[in-house]
């Protein structure tokens, strides 16, 4: 950097209790000064409650399924009941005449070719808004459709061959996805297989040559389903004069330009709200077709419309996790070192693109060579979207197990291989965290209890891109009452972003987070950024400290002639602004407030540059220089009569850069584990292979890890400091998820000598790995 | 036209005889009186009823198909009991009849009659929160917190019965619940605290 | 969910002689025919309005049982234990008397369900509940339950079905209390409008798809299910109740077992009821393996002698050959249990 603007500054860098030192960076001149280390703070890095947990356990949070606005309408669609037909014809005279209905509109359509055919059992076909969800129940089964069936393919290996009915006539298939890999939007395709992306670096052939030992796998990973407790659910109100959203999403500011792009609105008549948001996990990240339809909808009506999808909608069309199969191959010498890493990888996203198995396998560990070919395989399932952990997370399933192997095919610890391969500093620390914490030392070979229940130890780790949202902003505002507002469009998933706002702009003005009246999941507000990729903290905290830093420099002016001192020698702290080492020379924050000439001081700031700048560019979106690793261990007893598998402890060992809050980052990585945990034992979304419909679309036969399915779950997480921004704050809700079931089967593996090379591990899949399971007469 | 059903004008009925089957005494056959009283058919339209609900009595008119769940969060606007599976595969419409846990998505508004229903908005009594709510907030036990209100309602139900559970016992009565943001282990923490605090 | 009426019945007369149907003949009725004047019972509820929820019966009014005072007594009578059919199952698990006498029903009603569920579900409503095989609860498979010609099982996703007696219809019997109550050799009352009541074992009320496709169990129109007896528990008797779901939290038994073990003074075993849950379209009687208890003394080979009797003659589907293994290992376990207790 030669812009002459820039500051140096010294700040906190490397790992808490692993040599942390310091790192000179250049800061831009209106952003605060270096942030020193969590001890040395009062609120950020503090367990502090969340903010909003009155509401929460009073019922008095408001969700989107519960905004009820006057006049409101409720809309209901109709899907598709075959997994592949065309409409023939489709009649809504009869549900016209039903005396609730005020809107019908139709999706599918036979006029259309674009529109004409169904892909899979839940896809829309037309919608309905009534005065009653009853009503408009009622008047969506009266709509006739006439179908012609067409052959049609659910299972991903059968779509492989090339005599399988195709999903998409040539050409049509769909282009790249916005998220999820692969994505480019350039890649060939062959009947239902698209692809393959590849990716390599060196010489494989050489590097298997080299090799003195290779292990080589086959895997399969199951599709799972997001499972949010609040179901997808908007209200749109198509107003005159613009158009308000309720919505439950993960990006209040994406869903509003992508409305702004599809009614031809202006981005300044359309706002996006959200309150309450009952779980997302990647599936709420866009507006949707379920959006889309009560927005037209509304318009149609001249009235809002709420459209709350139900259950066996949840389970069918709104997103699922692609299965996938994957063959990885690994070449390594006798100490250890990788030679080559070879990934060839198939998965389905249904209907749709992004079933990638992510760059843990090409990232994690050092190889100079390697070679990945991976394919999308089109099937007439509900589409995919991306699912907590993207890729990384089925993906780290093969690589996990495969390292695993190879250590002990080199007679390695599995914990001293990766001492060898993995370059990163921060998942040395945390596997020296994470040994001790579970007692690794306890770890014997294979199957070495002699009874029925058979008990072992197994670790996995993860990668995961410290994810940075470019155009996140906030807002803060001091009144001259002296009370403190932070805005920002950002919305709460559930991991207390609010909360972490109060306690970033609290610790600027030497206030409590009680204090700071927090308003976000709003457009009217700065945009603040998405809800996925666990970029939420990472791009809206460092905007909030800046702005709540230059709002206090303008405080702190005017304090400075109330107490005949220099700005540059005040501080903020205890509701109280004084000169440094002089508490008799104070004033109170509000009294400084108060001599401001305007009713406010404001400041908007949007997320920087990384200080030390960014490894890749994406958009409005950037990757930081150095990825979130993640180590966990866990402990597992299996019943070798029943198959059950009975995690009984997890260590999860985290980085998120500095943790701003404990408490709230433990609950966070706690769900990241029981997710893992319910996705290898348990969750499958299971499709009829003769109909095409989902079997399981509820709450009761799709499975999900309840309360006593839960082990201990022991929660640490590194503070590393990086110097890379004002909070210098990263994610960790995918971290957290996507080593738990490798690490799972790891210990199945050590506990019986037997690899789970499939997902789910249920009963019946264990029983079978060891061989119990009789051949069928 | 439903009456409000009452458990004093069932027991003054003398026109219910009882049939002796062994020891228990069972409603068998009925007078002209009793059944033309009690056993009328109603409905399908809306139907009057009354409803005691955190303790306030409401008159409504429902269908008989109306669950508890979607009347308390439509007609009575108490949108804290949550519907998320509808089935009662997932606990989080849990609320009180008569102190005892029921799903409120599995209820007919109809069937309540006398049973006083508690829900998420009356826990709290003249503002304080009850123990396990201030547990709740203490622990961080909830995320997203679309199932916390019926957590919290399984919760209270079992400190009402057990002041001093075991770690097991909550497992036990949260065993019915989804959550899919994985509170469950600071749930548990937040339960025993406050059940600590009670005893 | 179709509109219904409502009627709270106040007499089990009254109950009886307003439901005109039984769920299985709703279901069975093509979808396009004339909307039923039928009236159906309800107890609990909670099976019911599922499959109201489904749009998988549509009754024109529901018959409630919750307000005939008396139907849920529990009481000793001639020695027999007497549980009125409306008795929830959380009251029947947390009742004195059952959890000293029969510990293997508390065992399994604990298990069963959610606590939620067990505050309404009643224990008549838990026998006569339809079956949770998904094809027969999904409104787009016309199996042959519901009066269809095809039973999806076969060939398609069959891991939670039969592997006893599933060469028609794969359905495994729902209901957890039913495999003790069979080990227990229960029975039930039935009444009818007029008064007159009929006592059945519950061996036999069930019934099996070679009986009736339709129907798991004998009721008949007009009639309500009002009490369960369970015979006097021999003091010398061992019993033990083993479930395994996919999940410890709510969830359907994989398998589950109930095992009755009577000894006599020396300890040698006089008679032994073997039952398996979610195993065949009915609780399944191991017949085998109790002949293979009967007449010895219990120990751990004779179990696992019990154990291999018990699954033979199985006819696993493609996809629930691990209940095989799983099956052999709880009644080896349930039957130790037993001997134990």
């Amino acid at each position: 950097m030669t812009d002459e603007t820039l500051r140096r500054e010294t700040f906190p860098a490397g790992i808490l209790g692993a040599g942390l030192g310091t790192v000179e960076r250049d800061v831009p001149p209106d952003e605060p000064p270096p942030l020193p280390p969590n001890a040395e703070l009062a609120l950020i890095g503090k367990p502090i409650p969340r903010i909003n947990g009155v509401a929460k356990v009073t019922g008095a949070t408001r969700f989107t399924v519960d905004v009820s606005l006057p006049g409101m309408l409720h809309g209901r669609i109709l899907r598709s009941p075959l997994p592949h037909a065309r409409l023939r014809a489709i009649d809504v005279a009869a549900a016209a005449r039903h005396p609730g209905v005020r809107a019908i509109l139709t999706i599918a359509r036979p006029d259309d070719p674009d529109a004409s055919v169904v892909r899979y059992v839940g896809a829309p076909v037309a919608a309905v808004a009534a005065v009653s969800p009853n009503a408009a129940e009622e008047a969506a089964a009266l709509i006739g459709v006439d179908y012609e069936k067409l052959p049609f393919v659910t299972d991903m290996d059968a779509a492989r061959e090339p005599s399988a009915p195709p999903v998409y006539p040539p050409g049509a298939a769909p282009p790249g996805h916005p998220s999820g890999y692969p994505a480019r939007p350039d890649l060939p395709v062959n009947g239902n297989v698209r692809g393959p992306a590849t990716d390599h670096r060196g010489d494989t052939a050489q590097g298997f040559a080299a090799a003195e030992v290779v292990v080589d796998g086959e895997y399969r990973t199951q599709v799972q389903t997001h499972c949010c407790m609040e179901p997808h659910a908007i209200v749109a109100d198509w107003r005159d004069d613009g158009l308000t959203v309720h919505m439950s999403t993960q990006f209040t500011a994406g869903v509003r330009q992508e409305l702004a792009a599809a009614f031809g609105l202006p981005l300044g008549r359309v706002r996006v709200v959200v309150d309450g948001m009952g779980g997302g996990f990647g599936s709420k990240s866009q507006l949707g077709a379920y959006g889309r339809i009560a927005v037209v909808l509304s318009r149609q009506a001249k009235a809002p419309v709420r459209i709350a999808l139900h259950r066996d909608e949840e389970q069918m069309d709104s997103g699922n996790r692609p299965g996938t199969w994957q063959r990885l191959r690994i070449g390594a010498r006798r100490d250890g070192t990788l030679t080559a890493i070879s990934l060839v990888s198939y998965g389905t996203a249904g209907v749709t693109v992004g079933a990638g198995v992510g760059n843990n396998a090409q990232a994690l560990y050092a190889c100079p060579n390697f070679e990945s070919a991976q394919h999308d395989v089109f099937t007439n399932g509900g589409p995919g979207c991306a699912m907590r952990g993207p890729g990384n997370t089925p993906g780290a399933f093969a690589l996990e197990q495969a390292i695993d192997e190879l250590a002990e095919r080199l007679s390695l610890d599995p914990v001293a291989l990766r001492d060898r391969i993995d370059p990163s500093r921060a998942r040395r620390e945390e596997r020296r965290i994470g040994a001790e914490r579970i007692g690794w030392q306890r770890r014997r070979p294979p199957g070495a209890d002699a009874g029925p229940v058979k008990r072992g130890l197994g670790m996995a780790q993860s990668i995961w891109g410290a994810n940075v949202q470019l155009n996140a902003g906030c807002e803060v505002r001091v009144m001259r009452d002296g009370s403190v507002e932070v805005l920002s469009s950002a919305q709460d998933i559930g991991s207390g972003i609010g909360t972490v706002l109060a306690q970033t702009v609290g610790e600027v003005f030497g206030l409590r987070p009680e204090a700071i009246t927090v308003r976000i999941g709003d457009t009217e507000f700065p945009g603040g950024g998405p809800s996925y990729g666990s970029r939420t903290t990472a791009s809206v905290t460092p905007p909030a400290r800046t702005a709540a830093w230059r709002v206090l420099s303008v405080l702190l002016r005017e304090a400075g002639l109330a107490l005949n001192a220099n700005p540059a020698d005040l501080v903020a702290r205890d509701g109280r602004i004084m000169v440094r080492g002089d508490a008799a020379r104070a004033m109170e924050f509000r009294a400084a407030a108060a001599r401001q000439r305007t009713d406010r001081i404001s400041a908007v700031a949007y997320r920087s540059d990384d200080y030390g700048g960014f490894k890749r560019r994406m958009g409005d979106a950037a990757l930081a220089h150095e990825d979130l690793g993640g180590v966990q261990f866990a402990e597992v007893a299996v019943d070798t009569e029943t198959g059950v598998i009975r995690v009984e402890r997890v260590v999860a060992v985290q980085d998120c850069g500095r943790p701003m809050n404990p408490l709230l980052l433990e609950s966070q990585v706690q769900g990241g584990v029981l997710m893992g945990l319910s996705y290898a034992l348990f969750e499958e979304r299971l499709l009829d292979p003769h109909t095409g419909w989902m079997v399981n679309p509820n709450l009761e036969q799709y499975k999900l890890a309840g309360a006593r399915d839960a082990p201990a779950i022991d929660v640490v997480v590194l503070e590393n400091y990086q110097g890379n921004s004002a909070t210098d704050a990263y994610g960790i809700a995918e971290p957290s998820n996507i080593a738990t079931a490798r690490a799972i089967a790891n210990a199945v593996y050590n506990a019986t000598g037997v690899r789970m090379r499939a997902l789910p591990m249920t009963p019946a899949a264990v029983l079978a790995a060891l061989g119990k399971v009789p051949a069928r007469s | 036209m439903q009456r409000p059903l009452s458990r004093r004008a069932l027991l003054r009925g003398s026109a219910v005889m009882t049939t002796e089957i062994g020891m228990a005494k069972v409603a068998f056959a009925a007078g002209q009186e009793a059944a033309e009283q009690g056993a009328a058919a109603v409905g399908p339209d809306a139907v009057p009823i009354t409803l005691t609900v955190n303790s306030v009595e409401h008159a409504l008119r429902v269908e008989p198909r109306a669950t508890l769940a979607e009347t308390l969060r439509g007609p009575l606007g108490l949108t804290g009991t949550k519907i998320a599976c509808n089935h009662g595969a997932c606990s989080a419409c849990t609320v009180w009849l008569d102190g005892l846990p029921v799903c409120g998505c599995m209820t007919l508004a109809i069937e309540v009659g006398t049973r006083g229903v508690t829900t998420i908005e009356g826990l709290a009594m003249g503002g304080a929160l009850h123990p396990v709510q201030a547990a709740f907030i203490e622990h961080d036990a909830m995320q997203c917190g679309f199932c916390t209100p019926g957590m919290v309602m399984s919760c209270a139900a079992l400190l009402a019965r057990t002041p001093a559970p075991t770690e097991d016992a909550v497992k036990a009565a949260i065993s019915g619940h989804v959550c899919r943001c994985g509170t469950y282990p600071h749930v548990v923490a937040a339960t025993l605290a406050a059940g600590a605090r009670k005893a | 969910m179709q509109r219904f009426a409502w009627m709270s019945a106040r007499t089990v007369s009254q109950a009886a002689a307003a439901a005109t149907a039984i769920t299985a003949e709703l279901m069975t009725r093509p979808a396009d025919a004339t909307p039923t004047e039928a009236a159906i019972v309800k107890a609990g509820g909670l099976d019911v309005l599922d499959l109201l929820k489904e749009n998988l019966l549509a009754p024109a009014r529901l018959v409630s049982l919750r307000e005939i005072p008396g139907l849920d007594v529990i009481a000793e009578e001639a020695g027999e234990l007497r549980i009125g059919a409306m008795a929830t199952l959380a009251r029947v698990a947390a009742d004195a008397s059952v959890g000293q006498r029969y510990p293997a029903l508390a065992d399994a009603l604990r298990s069963a369900a959610s606590p939620q569920i067990r505050n309404v579900a009643t224990l008549g409503g838990n026998l006569l509940q339809r079956p949770r095989c998904w094809y027969f609860r999904a409104e787009a498979f016309r199996c042959l339950r519901k009066g269809g010609g095809h039973c999806f099982a076969h060939g398609g996703e069959n891991q939670y079905h039969a592997i006893f007696d599933n060469q028609a219809c794969a359905i495994v019997h729902p209901s957890t209390a039913a495999t003790v109550l069979v080990a227990l050799g229960a029975s039930v009352t039935l009444a009818d409008a007029g008064g007159a009541t009929r006592r059945v074992l519950l061996e036999d009320f069930l019934v099996g798809p070679d009986q009736d496709m339709q129907r798991e169990n004998d009721l008949r129109p007009h009639e309500i299910l009002i009490a369960v007896h369970l015979p006097p528990a021999s003091p010398d008797a061992g019993m033990a109740y083993l479930k395994q779901g996919q999940k410890e939290s709510f969830d359907w038994p994989l398998a589950d077992v109930a095992v009755v073990l009577e000894r006599d003074p020396a300890g040698v075993c006089k008679r032994a009821r073997v039952v398996l849950g979610a195993a065949a379209p009915v609780p399944y009687r191991a017949a085998r393996a109790e002949a293979a208890l009967t007449g010895r003394r219990v120990d751990e080979t004779l179990a696992k002698e019990a154990a291999q009797a018990a699954i033979q003659g199985a006819t696993p589907l493609s996809r629930n050959g691990y209940k095989l293994p799983l099956f052999a290992t709880l009644v080896r376990r349930a039957v130790l249990q037993a001997e134990a207790g």
